[in-house]
Protein backbone atom coordinates (compact mmCIF):
# COMPACT_ATOMS: atom_id res chain seq x y z
CA UNK A 1 0.00 0.00 0.00
CA UNK A 2 1.23 3.21 -1.37
CA UNK A 3 -0.67 6.46 0.14
CA UNK A 4 -0.10 9.73 -1.19
CA UNK A 5 -1.65 12.62 -0.34
CA UNK A 6 -3.02 14.62 -3.55
CA UNK A 7 -4.96 17.41 -2.67
CA UNK A 8 -7.39 19.22 -0.29
CA UNK A 9 -10.70 17.92 -0.39
CA UNK A 10 -12.06 21.72 -0.76
CA UNK A 11 -10.21 22.16 -3.72
CA UNK A 12 -12.03 20.10 -5.77
CA UNK A 13 -15.63 21.25 -6.08
CA UNK A 14 -18.40 18.50 -6.56
CA UNK A 15 -18.53 18.43 -10.24
CA UNK A 16 -14.85 19.07 -10.95
CA UNK A 17 -12.50 17.14 -11.77
CA UNK A 18 -8.16 18.00 -10.72
CA UNK A 19 -5.22 16.32 -12.51
CA UNK A 20 -2.63 15.47 -10.38
CA UNK A 21 0.69 13.92 -10.31
CA UNK A 22 2.32 11.00 -8.17
CA UNK A 23 5.56 10.27 -8.82
CA UNK A 24 5.60 9.43 -12.28
CA UNK A 25 1.77 8.42 -11.48
CA UNK A 26 -0.89 10.51 -13.52
CA UNK A 27 -4.02 10.69 -11.27
CA UNK A 28 -7.22 11.72 -12.05
CA UNK A 29 -9.04 12.90 -8.73
CA UNK A 30 -13.19 13.43 -9.27
CA UNK A 31 -15.89 14.65 -7.17
CA UNK A 32 -19.09 12.72 -7.93
CA UNK A 33 -21.96 14.08 -5.72
CA UNK A 34 -19.43 14.86 -2.52
CA UNK A 35 -17.43 11.74 -2.94
CA UNK A 36 -13.95 11.74 -4.35
CA UNK A 37 -12.70 9.35 -7.13
CA UNK A 38 -8.94 8.47 -8.17
CA UNK A 39 -8.63 7.17 -11.27
CA UNK A 40 -5.45 6.31 -13.93
CA UNK A 41 -4.48 9.65 -15.23
CA UNK A 42 -3.67 8.74 -18.55
CA UNK A 43 -6.53 7.90 -21.11
CA UNK A 44 -5.68 4.28 -22.34
CA UNK A 45 -6.96 5.42 -25.57
CA UNK A 46 -4.15 7.45 -26.89
CA UNK A 47 -1.87 7.93 -23.98
CA UNK A 48 -3.43 11.59 -23.49
CA UNK A 49 -3.40 13.00 -20.21
CA UNK A 50 -6.88 13.44 -18.67
CA UNK A 51 -5.67 17.14 -17.80
CA UNK A 52 -9.03 19.25 -18.14
CA UNK A 53 -11.09 16.39 -18.08
CA UNK A 54 -15.36 17.32 -17.85
CA UNK A 55 -17.49 15.39 -15.52
CA UNK A 56 -21.12 14.89 -17.83
CA UNK A 57 -23.30 12.71 -14.70
CA UNK A 58 -21.11 9.95 -13.51
CA UNK A 59 -19.01 9.99 -16.48
CA UNK A 60 -15.40 11.52 -16.99
CA UNK A 61 -14.96 13.01 -20.90
CA UNK A 62 -11.25 12.91 -22.26
CA UNK A 63 -10.65 16.23 -23.39
CA UNK A 64 -8.84 15.18 -26.83
CA UNK A 65 -11.22 12.48 -28.27
CA UNK A 66 -14.35 12.45 -25.67
CA UNK A 67 -13.78 8.76 -24.88
CA UNK A 68 -16.11 8.63 -21.40
CA UNK A 69 -15.18 6.58 -18.40
CA UNK A 70 -17.58 5.34 -15.46
CA UNK A 71 -16.30 7.93 -12.45
CA UNK A 72 -17.26 5.05 -9.93
CA UNK A 73 -15.59 1.87 -11.90
CA UNK A 74 -13.03 3.31 -14.60
CA UNK A 75 -14.94 1.26 -16.85
CA UNK A 76 -15.34 2.66 -20.53
CA UNK A 77 -18.59 3.69 -21.59
CA UNK A 78 -18.13 5.32 -24.74
CA UNK A 79 -17.22 4.26 -27.45
CA UNK A 80 -17.57 0.59 -26.11
CA UNK A 81 -20.75 0.98 -25.62
CA UNK A 82 -21.47 1.10 -29.94
CA UNK A 83 -18.44 -0.15 -31.02
CA UNK A 84 -19.28 -2.91 -33.32
CA UNK A 85 -18.37 -6.77 -31.92
CA UNK A 86 -16.96 -7.57 -34.58
CA UNK A 87 -14.41 -5.48 -34.96
CA UNK A 88 -12.26 -7.04 -31.59
CA UNK A 89 -9.31 -5.00 -32.39
CA UNK A 90 -11.00 -1.94 -31.32
CA UNK A 91 -11.27 -3.61 -27.42
CA UNK A 92 -7.76 -2.54 -27.12
CA UNK A 93 -9.15 1.39 -27.47
CA UNK A 94 -11.51 1.01 -25.18
CA UNK A 95 -9.72 -0.23 -21.97
CA UNK A 96 -10.57 1.02 -18.42
CA UNK A 97 -8.92 3.74 -16.58
CA UNK A 98 -7.30 2.09 -13.58
CA UNK A 99 -9.06 2.54 -10.02
CA UNK A 100 -7.75 3.82 -6.99
CA UNK A 101 -8.94 3.93 -3.28
CA UNK A 102 -9.45 7.03 -1.58
CA UNK A 103 -9.39 8.27 1.95
CA UNK A 104 -10.51 11.56 3.32
CA UNK A 105 -8.91 12.27 6.41
CA UNK A 106 -9.35 15.89 7.76
CA UNK A 107 -9.70 17.75 4.45
CA UNK A 108 -6.97 15.98 2.69
CA UNK A 109 -7.54 13.54 -0.11
CA UNK A 110 -5.11 10.09 0.11
CA UNK A 111 -5.06 8.11 -2.68
CA UNK A 112 -3.56 4.46 -2.52
CA UNK A 113 -1.65 3.94 -5.42
CA UNK A 114 -0.47 0.50 -4.41
CA UNK B 1 -3.05 34.04 -41.38
CA UNK B 2 -5.29 36.99 -40.15
CA UNK B 3 -2.67 38.58 -37.70
CA UNK B 4 -4.79 41.16 -36.48
CA UNK B 5 -7.74 38.55 -36.51
CA UNK B 6 -5.24 35.98 -33.85
CA UNK B 7 -4.03 39.09 -32.13
CA UNK B 8 -6.98 40.18 -30.63
CA UNK B 9 -7.91 36.53 -29.75
CA UNK B 10 -4.62 36.04 -27.79
CA UNK B 11 -5.26 39.58 -26.49
CA UNK B 12 -8.51 38.46 -25.12
CA UNK B 13 -6.97 35.68 -23.14
CA UNK B 14 -7.05 32.68 -25.41
CA UNK B 15 -4.58 30.11 -25.92
CA UNK B 16 -4.97 30.50 -29.83
CA UNK B 17 -2.58 27.31 -29.91
CA UNK B 18 -5.36 25.13 -27.27
CA UNK B 19 -8.04 26.75 -29.71
CA UNK B 20 -6.43 25.72 -33.20
CA UNK B 21 -5.82 22.47 -31.35
CA UNK B 22 -9.70 22.05 -30.39
CA UNK B 23 -10.79 23.18 -33.96
CA UNK B 24 -8.47 20.91 -35.62
CA UNK B 25 -9.99 17.79 -33.65
CA UNK B 26 -13.67 19.00 -34.26
CA UNK B 27 -12.91 19.17 -38.09
CA UNK B 28 -11.23 15.88 -38.18
CA UNK B 29 -14.40 14.56 -35.96
CA UNK B 30 -16.69 15.98 -39.12
CA UNK B 31 -14.91 14.83 -41.90
CA UNK B 32 -14.43 11.28 -40.29
CA UNK B 33 -17.96 11.11 -39.11
CA UNK B 34 -19.28 12.55 -43.01
CA UNK B 35 -17.37 9.02 -44.31
CA UNK B 36 -19.06 7.15 -41.64
CA UNK B 37 -22.53 8.22 -41.95
CA UNK B 38 -22.18 7.96 -45.70
CA UNK B 39 -21.72 3.78 -45.01
CA UNK B 40 -24.73 3.90 -42.37
CA UNK B 41 -27.11 6.01 -44.63
CA UNK B 42 -25.96 3.14 -47.49
CA UNK B 43 -26.87 0.35 -45.03
CA UNK B 44 -30.31 2.13 -43.57
CA UNK B 45 -32.37 0.21 -46.67
CA UNK B 46 -36.17 0.19 -45.51
CA UNK B 47 -35.60 1.10 -41.85
CA UNK B 48 -38.91 2.77 -41.38
CA UNK B 49 -39.66 3.16 -45.19
CA UNK B 50 -37.19 5.23 -45.87
CA UNK B 51 -37.21 7.79 -43.79
CA UNK B 52 -33.98 7.05 -41.35
CA UNK B 53 -31.94 7.35 -44.33
CA UNK B 54 -33.51 11.06 -45.01
CA UNK B 55 -32.32 12.18 -41.61
CA UNK B 56 -28.97 10.74 -41.70
CA UNK B 57 -28.43 12.43 -44.71
CA UNK B 58 -29.43 15.34 -43.58
CA UNK B 59 -26.61 15.25 -40.53
CA UNK B 60 -24.08 13.48 -43.30
CA UNK B 61 -24.26 16.68 -45.53
CA UNK B 62 -24.07 19.35 -42.67
CA UNK B 63 -21.14 17.66 -40.44
CA UNK B 64 -19.38 17.92 -43.89
CA UNK B 65 -20.51 21.35 -44.13
CA UNK B 66 -19.40 21.86 -40.66
CA UNK B 67 -16.09 20.94 -41.98
CA UNK B 68 -16.29 23.39 -44.59
CA UNK B 69 -17.29 26.04 -42.71
CA UNK B 70 -14.64 25.41 -39.62
CA UNK B 71 -11.34 25.13 -42.33
CA UNK B 72 -11.25 28.99 -42.92
CA UNK B 73 -11.42 29.84 -39.37
CA UNK B 74 -8.70 27.30 -38.69
CA UNK B 75 -5.93 29.17 -41.29
CA UNK B 76 -7.28 32.64 -40.35
CA UNK B 77 -5.81 31.86 -36.56
CA UNK B 78 -2.36 30.89 -38.38
CA UNK B 79 -3.27 26.68 -38.05
CA UNK B 80 -3.49 24.29 -40.73
CA UNK B 81 -4.77 20.70 -42.13
CA UNK B 82 -2.42 18.05 -41.64
CA UNK B 83 -0.80 17.44 -44.66
CA UNK B 84 -1.60 13.35 -44.62
CA UNK B 85 -5.15 12.75 -43.94
CA UNK B 86 -4.46 10.06 -41.90
CA UNK B 87 -3.06 11.80 -39.20
CA UNK B 88 -6.27 13.87 -39.59
CA UNK B 89 -8.27 11.13 -38.60
CA UNK B 90 -6.13 10.17 -35.71
CA UNK B 91 -6.69 13.90 -33.89
CA UNK B 92 -10.04 13.03 -34.87
CA UNK B 93 -12.13 14.56 -31.62
CA UNK B 94 -14.97 12.04 -31.06
CA UNK B 95 -14.70 8.20 -32.04
CA UNK B 96 -15.07 6.69 -34.97
CA UNK B 97 -18.97 5.68 -35.98
CA UNK B 98 -18.66 2.53 -36.92
CA UNK B 99 -21.48 0.66 -38.93
CA UNK B 100 -22.81 -2.13 -36.38
CA UNK B 101 -22.24 -6.00 -36.45
CA UNK B 102 -25.99 -6.31 -37.69
CA UNK B 103 -26.74 -3.67 -40.06
CA UNK B 104 -30.30 -5.15 -39.97
CA UNK B 105 -30.24 -3.74 -36.71
CA UNK B 106 -31.73 -0.40 -36.25
CA UNK B 107 -31.41 0.37 -32.38
CA UNK B 108 -28.01 -0.74 -32.72
CA UNK B 109 -27.87 1.99 -35.78
CA UNK B 110 -29.07 4.73 -33.53
CA UNK B 111 -26.82 3.98 -30.97
CA UNK B 112 -24.09 4.99 -32.68
CA UNK B 113 -25.96 8.04 -34.58
CA UNK B 114 -27.48 9.07 -31.46
CA UNK B 115 -23.52 8.79 -29.59
CA UNK B 116 -21.76 10.50 -32.10
CA UNK B 117 -23.98 13.33 -32.21
CA UNK B 118 -23.60 13.69 -28.39
CA UNK B 119 -20.04 13.60 -28.91
CA UNK B 120 -20.31 16.92 -31.57
CA UNK B 121 -22.60 18.69 -28.90
CA UNK B 122 -20.16 18.47 -25.91
CA UNK B 123 -17.41 19.36 -28.57
CA UNK B 124 -18.93 22.41 -29.59
CA UNK B 125 -20.30 23.40 -26.13
CA UNK B 126 -16.78 23.25 -25.10
CA UNK B 127 -15.43 25.74 -28.04
CA UNK B 128 -18.47 27.79 -27.29
CA UNK B 129 -17.38 27.94 -23.00
CA UNK B 130 -13.99 28.65 -24.55
CA UNK B 131 -14.54 31.70 -26.60
CA UNK B 132 -17.51 33.37 -25.89
CA UNK B 133 -17.18 36.92 -25.28
CA UNK B 134 -13.66 36.36 -26.31
CA UNK B 135 -13.07 35.08 -29.74
CA UNK B 136 -16.26 36.77 -31.36
CA UNK B 137 -16.05 34.91 -34.69
CA UNK B 138 -15.22 31.24 -33.41
CA UNK B 139 -17.79 31.48 -30.70
CA UNK B 140 -20.25 32.75 -34.00
CA UNK B 141 -19.40 29.63 -35.85
CA UNK B 142 -19.44 27.50 -32.69
CA UNK B 143 -22.86 28.03 -31.82
CA UNK B 144 -24.09 27.35 -35.00
CA UNK B 145 -22.51 24.09 -35.89
CA UNK B 146 -24.34 23.55 -32.27
CA UNK B 147 -27.17 24.32 -33.02
CA UNK B 148 -27.50 21.93 -35.75
CA UNK B 149 -25.80 19.09 -33.85
CA UNK B 150 -28.29 19.81 -31.19
CA UNK B 151 -30.67 19.37 -33.84
CA UNK B 152 -29.38 16.49 -35.15
CA UNK B 153 -29.45 14.23 -31.49
CA UNK B 154 -32.94 15.65 -31.19
CA UNK B 155 -33.93 13.45 -34.18
CA UNK B 156 -31.97 10.07 -33.56
CA UNK B 157 -33.25 10.30 -30.15
CA UNK B 158 -36.72 10.60 -30.93
CA UNK B 159 -36.14 7.34 -33.45
CA UNK B 160 -34.94 5.68 -30.33
CA UNK B 161 -38.54 6.82 -28.22
CA UNK B 162 -36.59 9.14 -25.99
CA UNK B 163 -39.28 11.68 -26.38
CA UNK B 164 -39.87 14.09 -29.77
CA UNK B 165 -37.45 16.44 -31.20
CA UNK B 166 -39.75 19.50 -31.35
CA UNK B 167 -38.89 19.83 -34.68
CA UNK B 168 -38.89 18.24 -38.51
CA UNK B 169 -36.22 17.69 -41.04
CA UNK B 170 -34.94 19.67 -43.01
CA UNK B 171 -37.09 20.73 -46.60
CA UNK B 172 -34.27 19.60 -48.72
CA UNK B 173 -31.14 16.76 -47.65
CA UNK B 174 -28.62 18.92 -46.01
CA UNK B 175 -29.79 22.34 -46.26
CA UNK B 176 -27.38 23.90 -42.63
CA UNK B 177 -30.19 26.90 -41.34
CA UNK B 178 -27.85 27.85 -39.19
CA UNK B 179 -24.06 26.89 -40.78
CA UNK B 180 -24.90 28.43 -44.10
CA UNK B 181 -24.03 31.99 -43.72
CA UNK B 182 -20.51 30.45 -42.89
CA UNK B 183 -20.05 28.45 -46.35
CA UNK B 184 -18.55 29.48 -49.85
CA UNK B 185 -20.01 26.99 -51.65
CA UNK B 186 -24.06 26.90 -52.36
CA UNK B 187 -25.81 24.35 -50.71
CA UNK B 188 -29.45 23.32 -50.24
Amino acid sequence: MALWKLARAAEIPPGQTRFVWAGEAAVLLVNYRGAIYALSGICPHRNNPLEGAVLWGHLVDCPYHHFQYDVRTGENHFPKNVYPEDMPQLEQQVRPLRSYRVEVREGDVWVDLG
Amino acid sequence: MAKVARQVVEQAGIDVNVLLDKLLRAAGAEFTTFYYYTILRVNSIGFDGEGLKEIIEDARIEDRNHFEALTPRIYELGGALPRDIRQFADIAGCPDAYLPADPRNMSAMLAVLVEAERCAVRTYTDICNMTFGKDHRTYDLALAILHEEIEHEAWFSEYLSEGPSGHFRRGSPGTSPYVRRFMSAEIG
